[in-house]
């Protein structure tokens, strides 16, 4: 019977900690009540088992879908926040890369050093749109699913 | 089979209905809905789980352990008298509902 405590520890293994214990035990009493019965009914303790785990469902049918859509709302909320994030390093980077280029071609302007920091400060606006896109993928494959 | 979804704000009501019948045990809760809908709606087991905690940290029903007239120990649950007054007010609302929605998709 360790192998249907093991099910349902698995299965609820990303669930908050309070009331965990005590959900995990109950189900596993349930279940094993349900395995009972099957074997009572003439069915093998091997057949029962497959049977219980594979009628149980996912935790996704145990939570309600609004958990689902709560998740989708924050994964949204950060995306934007990452636009802004966008916004401001595009605007920064843009201001800093324009103040480089105007001291270069006043003081130097027989050298076009200023290439070297430009890219060095490019990179700021390059990962957090890296950042963006792995975001919006993730949340991509969650539609999906 | 019938979408989950449109089924699910009505369990608690179902679930409070059979227990209010006969004290039931998890397993027994499922079977008899299978039964009695002849086989058109199964509910998953993580769901009724799901609900029957549900009623019973409201206080709707209650478990205590019972002997199966031949085999082991169940858990059994029973209705409490809060749960009867919820159920009353649910089936209010299920019958209000069940002539809205006629009224508006019958002809």
């Amino acid at each position: 019977m360790k192998k249907i405590e093991n099910f349902v520890k698995h299965t609820f293994k990303d669930i908050p900690k309070e009331g965990k214990a005590e959900l995990i035990k109950s189900v596993t009493q349930s279940l094993l009540e349900k395995i009972d019965d099957l074997v009572e009914d003439g069915m093998t303790l091997q057949a029962a088992i497959d049977k219980t785990v594979v009628e149980f469902g996912t935790v996704e049918d145990f939570f309600d879908v609004s958990k689902k859509a709560d998740r989708k709302a924050k994964r949204q909320k950060t995306i934007n926040h990452y636009k802004n994030d966008l916004l401001f390093s595009g605007v920064g980077s843009v201001t800093v890369v324009s103040i480089l280029v105007y001291i270069n071609l006043y003081f130097s302007p027989q050298i076009l050093w200023f290439v070297i920091p430009a890219v060095a400060v490019l990179w700021w606006p390059l990962a957090i749109l890296y950042n963006l896109l792995n975001k919006r993928e993730n949340r991509k494959e969650d539609d999906n699913e | 089979m019938i979408n989950s979804d449109v089924i699910r704000g009505h369990l608690e009501s179902i679930i409070l209905k059979l227990i209010i019948e006969k004290d039931m045990y998890g397993y027994e809760i499922s079977n008899c809905i299978t039964e009695r809908t002849s086989n058109r709606f199964n509910i998953k087991e993580a769901t009724l789980y799901s609900v029957i905690g549900r009623l019973q940290k409201k206080g709707l029903i209650a478990p205590y352990m019972g002997e199966k007239s031949h085999g082991g120990k169940r858990r059994y649950y029973t209705i409490t008298p809060l749960g009867k007054a919820y159920y009353e007010q649910k089936i209010n609302e299920w019958t209000e509902l069940k002539s809205v929605i006629e009224t508006l998709l019958e002809d």
